[in-house]
């Protein structure tokens, strides 16, 4: 029987629920980081992503507008996410679009919603559900600590790639530059959140459980990506050349 | 660990914070030096969390191409922007009372 942690403890559990399952594993995200992919490939990538990330404001709007009000600071860091993600500097979206245009594809092909893969508007769909259905703590951490959370760790990774091996220039790639400071504050803010608000063993137990499938989609929304776009153009054999853990990794997911 | 000291409207702010740290990052989250260190976009935009490096520049990597293109002339003037910096060492930093002015949102 599960007994309550303290922050220490339960911080060291959700960041073990989503370990298991990061998307840094994901073939498509081995093959980027080491720069095997083509610029058609990142297009692909781009128009998928949009409609994972662009209602990202969306879901944290729902949990907001659920969140309980004696719950201040918590409402006031989503709407400080929301603020960021869309009016704080440049809108988040716009700067993956102007990376987008930079692979060769345009905002009219990003911004249709026929171009994302089945996965990737599943993908979307649960990101809605939590923020709709889910209790709001729990769906924080889902959603932020779950998801979002991963991010600087994903493009820390990809950036210099970007950079190094694709040759996109600086403003190109400005979309994976903010998102190391901006997300790191999300993902921070997400975790006080949770940690502060699942206050008995329940609710700690399926904020646990929702940051596991959380980090589960990404993994499937990335993998999907790779035998989408990728897999007729990279064998997956040369991406485990590369990191042998992929296909372990896959089946994993296939068996979750 | 590096140790911060910050000066605003003439009042000094002092707090150790963890090796490779962003304070822009421990503001967002309200630890030091919030609720001092004025910032806004995060992304090296809007200028608001500009600061004068009075002691420590020596130690910071060059200023990347968002620094250059925000505060032009005023990097010679010893300002940063603290959004863009991830610390390791001790430094002194001083922000204005009336930050830059933002540059235009980017094309849509």
């Amino acid at each position: 029987m599960p007994e309550l942690m303290n922050h220490v403890e339960f911080r060291t559990a959700l960041e073990n629920a989503i370990k298991g399952k990061s998307a840094n594993k994901a073939p498509f995200s081995i093959a980027w980081a080491s720069g095997k992919l083509s610029r058609a490939h990142l297009a692909r990538w781009a128009e998928n992503h949009y409609h994972y990330v662009g209602p990202f404001a969306d879901y944290l709007a729902y949990i907001y507008a659920r969140m309980p009000e004696r719950y201040t600071e918590a409402k006031d860091f989503l709407l400080a996410n929301m603020y960021e993600e869309e009016i704080g500097g440049d809108r988040h979206t716009d700067l993956l679009i102007r990376f987008a245009e930079a692979c060769g594809t345009t905002r009219a092909r990003v911004i249709d919603s026929d171009n994302m893969t089945a996965t990737t508007r599943g993908l979307q769909s649960w990101c809605y559900a939590v923020a709709m259905r889910e209790d709001p703590i729990v769906a924080v951490a889902g959603l932020v600590v779950g998801l979002e959370s991963q991010v600087p760790s994903i493009y820390r990774k990809q950036t210099p790639t970007l950079r190094e091996k694709y040759k996109f220039t600086d403003e190109e790639v400005e979309f994976f530059d903010l998102h190391i400071v901006s997300d790191e504050i999300h993902g921070e803010r997400g975790y006080q959140i949770v940690l502060e608000h699942a206050n008995t063993v329940e609710l700690q137990q399926r904020c646990l459980k929702i940051c596991e499938v959380g980090a589960q989609m990404r993994l499937l929304y990335t993998t999907a990506l790779y035998w989408d776009y990728v897999a007729k153009d990279i064998p997956i054999s040369e991406i485990e050349n590369v990191e042998p853990k992929v296909q372990q990794g896959e089946r994993q997911l296939l068996q979750a | 660990m590096p140790r911060i000291t910050f000066h605003r409207d003439g009042q000094a702010y002092e707090g150790e914070v963890g090796d490779n740290t962003n304070l822009v990052v421990r503001a967002g989250i309200k630890q030091f030096p919030f609720p001092h260190l004025r910032y806004g976009c995060g992304m090296g935009k809007c200028g608001k969390c500009a600061c004068r490096v009075l002691k420590g520049a020596e130690q910071l990597p060059e200023p990347n191409w968002k620094e250059k293109k925000r505060l032009g002339a005023g990097l010679d003037e010893g300002y940063r922007l603290i959004c863009q910096l991830w610390l390791s060492h001790d430094i002194e930093l001083e922000q204005d009372k009336i930050p830059v002015e933002p540059l235009a949102p980017a094309a849509s």
